[in-house]
């Protein structure tokens, strides 16, 4: 709690990764973006580059093929960050729940701080779910987060076993 | 005195710079934008994550990058000559791509390419517009140029013209921001880059603006409301053209400096010598 933690609030910076949802939660994030809501007016930015980027906001259910792509992307974010995951999807799979190439939501592979529900979620649900997150991002430290008290199962899905 | 404090405080005046353009940029889409501060704001945010690089090399070029381009915009204001802050320039934009070149992450080479092919667009132009400086005033001394009496731009409108559309290359903006690309190599050289080292190359294009407007104002001679006139004008255009058009290919980049801007430069610059 520098300093320089006073101005996190100002400058989320957004890493949005779709893994194998419909789409429609990813149209509500460009929406979000666009002239109407405008999220950049609270300084927060869509990166696209996980090394620059604060904030992981997940859609989807997380298909198989998807699950090594997210985790690296979580592990290659630089702390203090959030995950928040976006959509019925994110949430234990919603309408793709069960299917054989899905892995049942974010929660399974990588550790969740704000849940925004919805199918697809309102816009205004999303910055309201954005507000929740900087809210849990201020409080974090720039220690390695998943070295702090994870649950077995989750180091293991992480993969960071031997880190 | 005037140079010596813009070029001590060149991150800051460069980092409202961009606080007008992201407000410019945002209205011209009819958005609101961010704050005047927001890139200080990122600048504390990003002082706060945790440090991690790649190797200390490429750190390192990071920084290179921040000084050099810092040293560049000393030497043009401060020092004597501008085709030395010219070279100089092209110091930072090396270190920037060695140090891209240096890790394994293809979206960074291929940035460091693109980077490269910036240079061999904008470069020759640069160095013509010194040289018709030059021929102009007839010093490389950018007190001489700010002290001639007459209004350089009547004497350049082609090499003003030529120059007006290579800042679109020097500043990375959209129907030449060929090696960010951020839809297509997310940043090029910039990607991996994070946290603290980020910041230096954050930085150093702010003080890229203060470099590139510098010598737009120089096209007002010693008349200063010219040079302001200039630079806002530049600033306006270089926005609408960066929020209405699409990025192109770098072939055509570099077909385009070479076929359209450094002819029409030397033009001006031989019609100057002849008469
Ligand atoms: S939550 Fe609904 S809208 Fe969003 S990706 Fe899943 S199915 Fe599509």
């Amino acid at each position: 709690m520098g300093f320089f933690s006073k101005f996190r609030k100002k400058s989320p910076w957004i890493l949005h990764y779709n893994t194998g949802g419909c789409n429609g939660c990813d149209i509500e994030i460009l929406a979000t973006l666009a002239p109407k809501y405008d999220i950049e007016r609270f300084g927060a930015l869509n990166r696209g580059n996980p090394k620059q980027a604060d904030i992981l906001l997940v859609t989807g259910p997380v298909t198989k093929n998807c699950r090594d792509v997210l985790r690296r992307l979580y592990l290659e974010m630089p702390e203090p960050k959030v995950v928040v995951a976006m959509g019925a999807c994110g949430h234990g799979g919603g309408v793709f729940r069960h299917l054989y190439n899905v892995e049942n939501g974010v929660d399974n592979i990588i550790p969740v701080d704000v849940w925004i529900p919805g199918c697809a979620p309102n816009p205004r649900a999303l910055i309201d779910g954005i507000v929740e997150a900087i809210n849990i991002w201020e409080k974090k430290s720039k220690d390695k987060e998943y070295m702090k008290n994870h649950s077995k199962d989750m180091i293991k899905n992480l993969g960071v076993n031997d880190d | 005195m005037i140079s010596a404090i813009i070029t001590i405080f060149a991150p800051i005046f460069g980092g409202f710079v961009y606080g007008i353009e992201r407000i410019v940029r945002a209205r011209m889409q009819s958005r609101m934008g961010p704050p005047l501060f927001q890139p200080f704001y990122d600048f504390f945010k990003l002082m706060d994550k945790r440090a991690i690089m790649i190797h200390s090399f490429h750190a390192l070029m990071g920084i290179m990058y921040f000084i050099a381009e810092w040293f560049a915009l000393a030497v043009l204001l401060l020092g004597n000559d501008l085709l030395i802050a010219v070279f100089f320039h092209v110091i930072a934009v090396l270190a920037l791509v060695i140090g891209a070149s240096s890790v394994r992450s293809s979206y960074s080479v291929l940035g460091a390419l693109r980077e490269l092919m910036h240079m061999i667009s904008y470069e020759p132009m640069m160095v013509l517009m010194v040289v018709s400086f030059y021929l102009v005033v007839g010093s490389f001394d950018i007190k001489d140029v700010l002290h001639y009496s007459g209004y350089p731009i009547l004497h350049l409108p082609l090499v003003f013209f030529a120059f007006l559309l290579t800042i679109p290359m020097l500043l990375q903006k959209s129907p030449f921001d060929i090696a960010e690309a951020h839809q297509e190599i997310v940043g090029g050289p910039e990607i991996e880059y994070s946290g603290p080292f980020y910041e230096a190359l954050y930085t150093g294009k702010w003080i890229e603006y203060i470099y590139v407007f510098t010598f737009v104002f120089l096209f007002g001679g010693s008349h200063y409301w010219l040079g302001a006139i200039l630079v806002i004008f530049s600033f306006l255009f270089v926005n609408l053209l960066d929020n209405s058009s699409a990025r192109l290919d770098f072939r055509r980049m570099v077909k385009f400096a070479w076929a359209v801007l450094i002819p029409l430069a030397a033009l001006n610059v031989i019609l100057l010598a002849l008469i």
